[in-house]
């Protein structure tokens, strides 16, 4: 198997691994953690999809991704931090505001 | 360019990542997020992409992870905390677990096919004329998403509006 | 193009009847007397340009076409159209609709009516009716326009509704006119059958070229609708009791229009007639059959109404024996003629008996000559168009020609010319009488009263066309495709003499007791020779008796079918008609009983809420649970994508 089909496994293996992550761990900080590892994993195919082709498009969806990551990341931890404060305590299961 | 140290690097990453969502200690779940974008950083490097494999190191593996300590420096994590994530992690991993490999079987089944490409190192001066030259407008977008980012933080931390 | 024009003929009163009739829509007087005037007079304004167009030949025959159906291999095509016959026929009816409009205005007035609105109404709905049945050139506009007259008659007729007697004439006239309607109607369908097409181009040759028995049986159907709409014996006996309607329905419907409206039928079938000897022959002896014995009858009479009825009876037989004896065009000429002072005559008398303090006996109409001389002297030129005096009056014309063409029409010719000849001098006597009576000092001297000038503008117009029309006899026989006839010096003499002969003897009439007293004196004559008594214990009683003998003693039978049978019913079909819908109503619709149906559609209203309650449960709120949902999505598409890509 060719280089680049054995880093698209290895970054789908990072998504899926992310995913259950999410799925799993019921602690909000643990979720955001697991949402980066989700992250990452397309980001490895686009840099190793660019560097197979040569491609300087790879990269800069990389640069994409990554600032979508940041920007998510922050966010994320204010939430976490003000769901701490007034609701659950940091249980994302807590959470069930939105069911009404 | 290597692809062999690429795809041992991306492995490392790969196990620091299946191991850092199923710690019960939020600091260790930490510290192996932060192995994994580090591997994923060699694993840049390797592939002759010089300027990803530094953005990654700064801003993912740096800044990112530093705002994760930043704010699990507030949580307790003391034993009874990990008993407690434990047992959640215990009763919680069948499904997710199916579900995920479900999700990933196709995705391993359907690789394969990629046309021969020729496989090169890009540098930053091509990347800056491709971010701000054809790609301009994304680029403006995800600027606009970080500056969405930034107010919404802002917003969300205030101190004067309680029980929102 | 400009044949949908006759179209347009008869919506003006169409809609003014629709416009009078819908109640809710509040008008006072003037409003219903304005509607009712535009809605009368505008046929006139449009038809007048179109007959005179195709009369002179300047407007070829039209036919509009209304629509066609296709049904089978017949095809039905509705149409109003255009020739030198319905030209005249539809100038006379729209310029006579409108003078006895205009007159009606002031009439009812005076009758203090307090409907106004529903006799303008029917009034108008009537002009529409003959307007359509005139202009039609199709037999289902035809018969349309036919049966909508004879409605508009029942209804006007009987316009007093709270008099029973008026009731009863409406009753009689629809009844009579009815049963004539059904013959023609098997006519038109046997026509129709014949010919394969409703229009009237193909039916009459296809009626004339028909083998001969069924070419006669058809003749005679046509001829029975026509006897029996124009009040001819033996049909004649609702005419004279229609007189209990109001004076302008006795002048528009019952003398001018609606009664001709037979001898229109037959003029327009002539071809079909003529076809057939047998019943050509039929036709003129009906015809003058009915001439005479109207004209005797209307000797006899007291009241100046029924005398006029009479008198269409008689004139129009004229027209009926015209057709018979092959000459068409001119027993249409003397419609026309016919239509402009028999009308005349029943407007002057009734301005002159409302002067005399509205009762119609001739009696009291002694002295109108002074009191309403501008209607005196209308209704003596009517009188004279009427007797036929020679040379100044059109009557004499038209008249002189069906006697013409009677002589020349063979030794049967003959004595229907003897016939016509002797009713003329018995209307002659008949129709100066009221004249005489009239311009006789009266026991009171009365005063000039005030005639109004809608009133007598009308009289006044048809006066005049009474007396000068005659110039047109002759060249509207031709127009209609007739010949006038050329008669040889003596016949004209001996035509001439009966007319004056017959002006004798009204003097002789009235001014000598003896004769005055034999008149008084002949009751049967005056009931029309009990013809009304006889149909009443021929027909009529027995009839009422079997309804009765139906009826059961204790009531209707169909009341009994409720009751269990006691064996003596003898309705098997009607009894087992209801115990059929009595069991399936138990069968069938009590199970669908609405409570049922009821309960098993709320239930399944209700099913729905508690599907919802439960999927409600789907909505934990949680995030992960939400986000479990998007993972098993995205796995189901990736396996999805894995899955068409197997080949």
């Amino acid at each position: 198997m060719t280089g680049l089909n054995a880093l698209l496994a290895l970054s789908g293996g990072l998504f899926v691994t992310g995913l259950f992550g999410v799925l799993a761990r019921r602690t909000i900080v643990l979720q955001l953690v697991s949402l980066e590892i989700m992250l990452a994993g397309p980001a490895l195919a686009f840099v190793a999809a660019g560097a197979h082709h040569g491609s300087v498009e790879g990269t800069a969806m990389f640069l994409l991704v990554l600032a979508l990551a940041a920007a998510e990341v922050a966010v994320g931890l204010a939430i976490y931090l003000h769901l701490r404060r007034h609701a659950g305590g940091g249980d994302a299961d807590a959470a069930t505001r939105l069911r009404r | 360019m290597s692809w062999g140290l690429a795809i041992w690097a991306s492995a490392l990453a790969l196990a620091a990542a299946a191991l850092a969502v199923t710690r019960d200690s939020v600091v260790h779940a930490l510290l192996l997020l932060l192995a994994a974008l580090v591997a994923l950083g060699v694993a840049f490097f390797a592939l002759a992409s010089p300027f990803a494999g530094a953005i990654q190191l700064l801003i993912y593996a740096g800044a990112v992870v530093a705002v994760f300590v930043f704010v699990i420096m507030t949580v307790e994590a003391g034993p009874e905390a990990r008993a407690r994530e434990r047992a959640l992690l215990a009763g919680a991993w069948r499904w997710p677990a199916v579900v995920a490999v479900a999700a990933l079987v196709p995705m391993l089944i359907g690789l394969g096919g990629a046309e021969e490409g020729t496989p090169g190192g890009v540098g930053a001066a091509e990347l800056g004329l491709l971010m701000f030259g054809e790609w301009a407008v994304a680029t403006e977008l995800v600027s606009l998403l970080l500056i969405a980012g930034l107010i919404g933080v802002r917003a969300l931390s205030r101190k004067g509006r309680d029980g929102e | 193009m400009l044949a949908y024009l006759l179209l347009l003929v008869p919506m003006p009163p169409l809609g003014g009847f629709l416009l009078l009739a819908l109640d809710p829509y509040r008008l006072d007087r003037r409003a219903v007397q304005a509607a009712a005037l535009a809605a009368g007079c505008a046929p006139l304004l449009i038809v007048a340009p179109l007959a005179i167009a195709n009369l002179s030949g300047a407007w070829g025959d039209q036919v509009a076409p209304i629509f066609t159906l296709g049904v089978g291999n017949f095809e039905v095509a509705l149409a109003m159209g255009i020739d030198a016959m319905s030209a005249v026929a539809a100038l006379t009816v729209a310029f006579v609709s409108a003078c006895v409009m205009i007159y009606a205005l002031d009439y009812m007035s005076y009758a203090g009516t307090p409907d106004l609105r529903r006799f303008f109404a029917l009034m108008n709905l009537f002009v529409a009716g003959m307007l359509a049945m005139v202009l039609a050139a199709d037999s289902i506009t035809f018969f349309l326009g036919w049966e909508l007259m004879g409605l508009c008659s029942f209804f006007l007729i009987s316009y007093n509704m709270t008099s029973p007697r008026a009731f009863a004439a409406g009753q009689k006239a629809f009844l009579i006119t009815r049963i004539a309607d059904a013959a023609l109607l098997a006519g038109l369908l046997l026509l129709f059958l014949e010919a394969g097409s409703v229009r009237l181009a193909e039916l009459i040759p296809a009626g004339a070229v028909a083998e001969p028995v069924r070419g006669s049986i058809i003749a005679a159907l046509l001829l029975i609708g026509a006897l029996g709409k124009s009040a001819q014996v033996p049909f004649h006996t609702w005419l004279p009791t229609a007189m209990a309607g109001p004076t302008p329905v006795s002048a528009l419907l019952h003398s001018a229009t609606m009664v001709a409206a037979g001898a229109v039928l037959l003029a327009r079938f002539a071809p079909v007639i003529e076809a057939h000897p047998v019943v050509a022959g039929a036709t003129a002896l009906a015809g003058v059959t009915t001439a005479l014995f109207g004209a005797a009858c209307a000797v006899a009479q007291t009241d100046v109404k029924r005398l006029l009825a009479y008198s269409s009876i008689s004139q129009i037989g004229y027209m009926v024996a015209a057709v018979g004896v092959g000459a068409p065009a001119v027993a249409m000429a003397h419609f026309v003629v016919h239509a402009a002072f028999k009308s005349l005559l029943f407007m002057a008398a009734g301005v002159m008996s409302h002067a005399g303090g509205g009762s119609t006996a001739i009696d009291s109409l002694r002295g109108a000559a002074r009191a309403t001389p501008i209607a005196f002297l209308c209704y003596a030129a009517g009188a004279a168009s009427l007797a036929g005096l020679p040379f100044v009056t059109a009557g004499w014309w038209s008249k002189e020609a069906i006697l013409a063409s009677a002589l020349a029409a063979g030794p049967l010719g003959v004595a229907i010319w003897a016939a016509a000849l002797a009713a003329a001098v018995l209307t002659g006597i008949y129709a100066f009488r009221p004249v005489l009576v009239a311009a006789a000092t009266p026991a009171q001297p009365r005063r000039r009263c005030r005639e109004h000038p809608l009133a007598i503008a009308p009289l006044v117009v048809l006066a005049f066309l009474s007396l000068a029309g005659g110039v047109a006899v002759a060249p509207m026989t031709e127009l209609m495709g007739g010949h006038p006839p050329h008669p040889a010096h003596w016949v004209e003499i001996v035509g001439a003499a009966a007319a004056l002969g017959g002006l004798a003897g009204s003097v002789a009439v009235v001014f000598t007791p003896a004769l005055a007293a034999r008149v008084r004196r002949a009751r049967k004559l005056r009931a029309g020779l009990q013809f009304d008594a006889r149909y009443y214990a021929l027909l009529v009683r027995p009839y009422r008796r079997l309804v009765r003998h139906l009826s059961g003693r204790e009531g209707a039978w169909v009341d009994r079918l409720g009751r269990p049978p006691d064996g003596a019913t003898a309705d098997p079909v009607g009894q087992a008609t209801v115990a059929l819908g009595l069991w399936l109503r138990r069968v069938v619709l009590t199970p669908f009983t609405p409570d049922r149906i009821d309960i098993a559609w709320m239930r399944s209203a209700a099913g729905i809420g508690r599907v919802a309650e439960r999927g409600r449960h789907l909505q934990t709120g949680r995030v992960r649970d939400y986000a479990l949902a998007l993972a098993v999505g995205l796995a189901a598409l990736l396996i999805l994508g894995w899955g068409m890509t197997w080949r």
